[in-house]
């Protein structure tokens, strides 16, 4: 492999697929001599083929253009339990223990990204368009869904009242985006400008934005589903204490990390995994969420001492594993004969998705006074999802049996689309708007150094 | 024990191990073998004090394998090295027959003693126990012999020979793990003779260590390289446990085609040898805790036996060099003490055998593995320091400063 950023040669790109076609070779005999497992021993070799399938596919799509991204999701879709089958249901759920420390590293990230000072300058552009996407996405999204009823099943036997809470639900879905598909194309192009900075800025603090819009929405759309339900702020109170204490912990959490980096500053790479795990284990065991304190914790570390850079070098050099796994795990994820039943409705809903944070978008950059990139471009960062999209998916599932499955199945196509789709338009708009390429090149100061 | 917390530890000792590597905070501590930490895991396990019950400690098997494969592959990557320097071929060579004799020994002695203290054994589980005692009985862990070196600053002809035969003596047992793991009849949709699956074995490190060696291409980019360094190896163990191989073979093979196949050799060893320590200790605990006196009625005699044969083995070893070699003759028999210590390598062919074999062979043989490195702790390195004393190879009055740290990479 070449240095980040240099040329590939064409011999290069020869001995990449070359060795890809030989892994899904070896793979694929492996699994004809031992079909059934009898131990966990898919998992580990599912982490090793999705590393390097993932990488080497990264580096093939890159030829294209397309981010590397894409190529982890295309690896996993092959791989996957819907296509060859090298990588079965089982093992793909059990990777998704993997992803609790992709996910807590991706939100440090996310946090340590968003610096005080360009909050302060983009205060403006962050409030309008926290507002626009919230409410114009919400709007049209939700209102395509409860549109296209002819087209979609299970919405047949809902009463008008209770169509209109199951578009609200949708509408709520379709406001949360994906910071692990923004921080892994920003990774992958070291964009710097209005376009990545606004974006990561909108992503991130979307997180919270959506944890509560869910919340409100849950608690409007149960009396609208289920008649004998009564409008209950349980769950809006529930929503509170979880948010305030996220805040609290991962506060102290970037304080304590902070303290860390800077009196002992080594083996920041175990004492990731020890929080990935552990503490991602225990916020679930006390149902805050992980995410949003992972997230406090990087904002703290960068904005409240001076470690920002440090933290953020060190979880950028788990790139080459995080995103890789991560991504072509969420590849194995997609169901491709749902999509292939579904294509037509969730492409609509996809596009009414896109169409709305489009106008969002362009109405928000109008109102603030963006920059001309920010106006064409800012809106294409904001169409990819996967995790937090998935978790959201789950609770209403959970919460609304009677439809929860026709709902999932739904949501999971959208999400395999814009999952798909999004990544590569945002580094478009990056490499349109001449963004790509800005950042500072990625430290290699040490060998030795495994900080 | 929740199985939460087992990981934590796991991670607080490889924590530990890390800044043992870097030998600045917490130089001098600690163990050559590391066998403190397989009494650490004995005591907290489920034969002793049992905070770790069976089930959590089963449910880290797949992790445990990771951690043996990890560091085998580290192993094989560094083969045959001893600092910037190769190993002369022929002392590799002697470090085979030396490996070879002993593990032969070893083997040998538990194979005479089952027929009488475990006559109702399987004929496949007795050709395992024998074969499996002797590869874990087989080593002199250089871990030990640097221990010595660093520590006493030892340096002259004796120190640097018994250096090089225990940086050269891991291939012989890994070999006969693989063999010994294609024994049994494996449950497989294509029927493979077993020499097929050494082949297999050794076949997929070698391809593995190749595709490492030609994504690396001539070019180095250290993000690019741990994804691939890990994917490679996780691999490699996935695809072994998968086929029932030796997944400390398939690592080590690995590790080693990519070290001859790659221009990055010294680069790769300079990026992974830091990583030996913080994988070993938690691999060492969680073998500690596998430990089972209890696993089998003859558990004695093998230990037994093993022991002695090894005492034995490594005493006509110690013969053998006064014999051959001029310079050691001052030293006497205590030489063959010397080369006493086991380590790193004996218990992860004990645990890759607990992992296998779940049963009594499979705990007999990591017991015997445990036995033979608390011995090997006791006896060994004194013997050893007390070899190169005697040889004026040793200068225990030179500043603390400028020695290196237990376990560092030479």
């Amino acid at each position: 492999m070449t240095a980040p950023g240099a040329p590939k040669e064409a011999w290069t790109r020869v001995v990449q697929a070359f060795v890809l076609v030989a892994l899904f070779i070896v793979l694929l005999a492996v699994t004809r001599v031992v079909p059934v497992l009898s131990n966990r021993a898919g998992t580990i070799s599912a982490i090793g083929f999705l590393l390097l399938t993932g990488t080497l596919a990264s580096e093939l799509v890159e030829v294209v253009g397309l981010p590397h991204l894409s190529g982890y999701l295309l690896a996993g879709v092959v791989a996957g339990p819907h296509a060859l089958k090298l990588i079965d249901h089982r093992t793909v759920e059990e990777l998704s223990t993997v992803n609790a420390l992709a996910l807590a590293l991706i939100a440090m990230e996310g946090g340590a990204q968003l610096r005080v000072e360009a909050l302060q300058k983009g205060l403006r552009s962050l409030g309008w368009a926290t507002l626009t996407q919230s409410t114009i996405v919400l709007v049209i999204s939700g209102g395509v869904f409860i549109a296209a009823r002819p087209f979609i099943p299970f919405l047949a036997p809902l009463s008008p009242l209770a169509l209109a809470g199951v578009g609200l639900l949708w509408g709520a879905l379709a406001v949360s985006r994906s910071p692990a598909a923004t921080l892994g194309i920003l990774a992958q192009t070291r964009a710097a400008g209005p376009v990545a900075e606004g974006t990561v800025t909108v992503v991130m603090s979307s997180n919270v934005v959506v944890a509560v819009l869910v919340a409100a929405a849950l608690v409007l759309a149960r009396p609208m589903i289920d008649p004998s339900a009564s409008l209950s702020m349980r769950e809006v109170q529930r929503l509170g204490y979880g948010l305030l204490a996220s805040v609290a912990i991962g506060t102290t959490l970037g304080l304590v990390l902070a303290a860390y980096i800077r009196l002992v500053g080594k083996q920041l790479i175990l004492v990731f995994v020890a929080l990935g795990f552990g503490l991602t284990e225990m916020l679930r065991y006390m149902r805050f969420d992980p995410l949003l304190t992972f997230m406090v914790a990087g904002f703290v570390v960068q904005n409240l001492s001076r470690q920002g850079e440090r933290l953020v070098e060190s979880i950028a050099r788990t790139g080459s594993v995080v995103y890789v796994v991560f991504f072509a795990t969420a590849g194995a994820h997609v169901d491709l004969p749902l999509l292939r039943d579904l294509w037509p409705i969730a492409l609509l809903l996809c596009a009414a998705r896109g169409g709305s944070t489009w106008l969002a978008s362009r109405l928000a950059a109008r109102a603030a006074g963006d920059p001309p990139a920010v106006k064409t471009w800012g809106w294409a960062g904001l169409i990819a999802q996967a995790g937090l999209t998935l978790g959201i998916m789950t609770v209403v599932e959970r919460d609304f049996p009677s439809f929860g499955a026709g709902f999932r199945a739904l949501a999971l196509s959208t999400v395999a689309i814009n999952e798909m789709v999004g990544p590569v338009l945002f580094k478009l708009a990056l490499d349109r708007s001449g963004e790509s390429m800005k950042g500072p090149e990625p430290s290699l100061s040490s060998l030795t150094d495994n900080t | 024990m929740n199985a939460i917390w087992v990981l934590m530890g796991l991670l607080l000792l490889a924590y530990m191990g890390s800044f043992l590597v870097g030998g600045h905070a917490i130089r001098g501590i600690g163990l050559p073998s590391g066998a403190e930490y397989v009494v650490l895991g004995f005591l907290v396990g489920p034969g002793v004090l049992g905070l770790v019950e069976r089930s959590t400690l089963h449910a880290f098997d797949p992790l445990a394998n990771v951690a043996l494969g990890w560091l085998i592959f580290v192993v094989g990557a560094m083969y045959g090295t001893t600092g910037e320097r190769r190993v002369p071929i022929p002392r590799l060579v002697a470090g085979w027959l030396v490996t070879l004799f002993t593990g032969a020994l070893v083997g040998g002695a538990v194979w005479l003693v089952l027929p009488w203290a475990a006559p109702a054994l399987a004929p496949m589980d007795r050709i395992l126990l024998a074969g499996g005692v002797g590869a874990a009985g087989s080593e002199t862990t250089r871990y030990a012999v640097r221990w010595v070196v660093e520590r006493h600053h030892a340096s002259g002809p004796v120190s640097e020979l018994i250096g090089e035969l225990a940086e050269g003596d891991d291939l012989v047992p890994l070999l006969a793990v693989a063999v010994l793991f294609a024994l049994p009849p494996a449950d497989l949709a294509i029927p493979v003779p077993g020499w097929g699956l050494v082949g297999i074995t050794v076949g997929v490190g070698v391809v593995l260590g190749a595709i490492a060696a030609a994504l690396l291409g001539r070019t180095f980019s250290i993000a690019e390289t741990w994804g691939v360094l890990f994917g490679v190896s996780l691999l490699g163990v996935g695809i072994s446990e998968r086929l029932e191989l030796s997944t400390i073979t398939t690592l080590f093979v690995l590790g080693l085609s990519l070290s001859i196949l790659s221009p990055h050799r010294r680069a790769l060893a300079a990026m992974l040898a830091p990583s030996e320590r913080p994988v070993m200790l938690p691999a060492l605990l969680l073998a500690g805790a596998h430990v089972d006196l209890g696993a089998a009625s003859y558990l004695p005699f093998v230990i037994a036996a093993a022991v002695a044969a090894r005492i034995f083995g490594k005493w006509l070893v110690g013969v053998g060099l006064l014999a051959v070699s001029r310079t050691t003759r001052p030293v006497g028999l205590r030489l063959g003490l010397g080369l006493l210590p086991a380590g790193a390598l004996s218990m992860s062919i004990g645990l890759a055998f607990a992992l296998r074999f779940q049963g009594a062979v499979g705990a007999v043989v990591l017991t015997a593995a445990a036995v033979i490195t608390l011995l090997g702790e006791f006896v060994g390195p004194s013997s050893l320091r007390a070899a190169l004393a005697r040889l004026g190879e040793t200068r225990d009055d030179a500043p603390a400063s400028s020695r290196r740290a237990p376990g560092a990479a030479a």
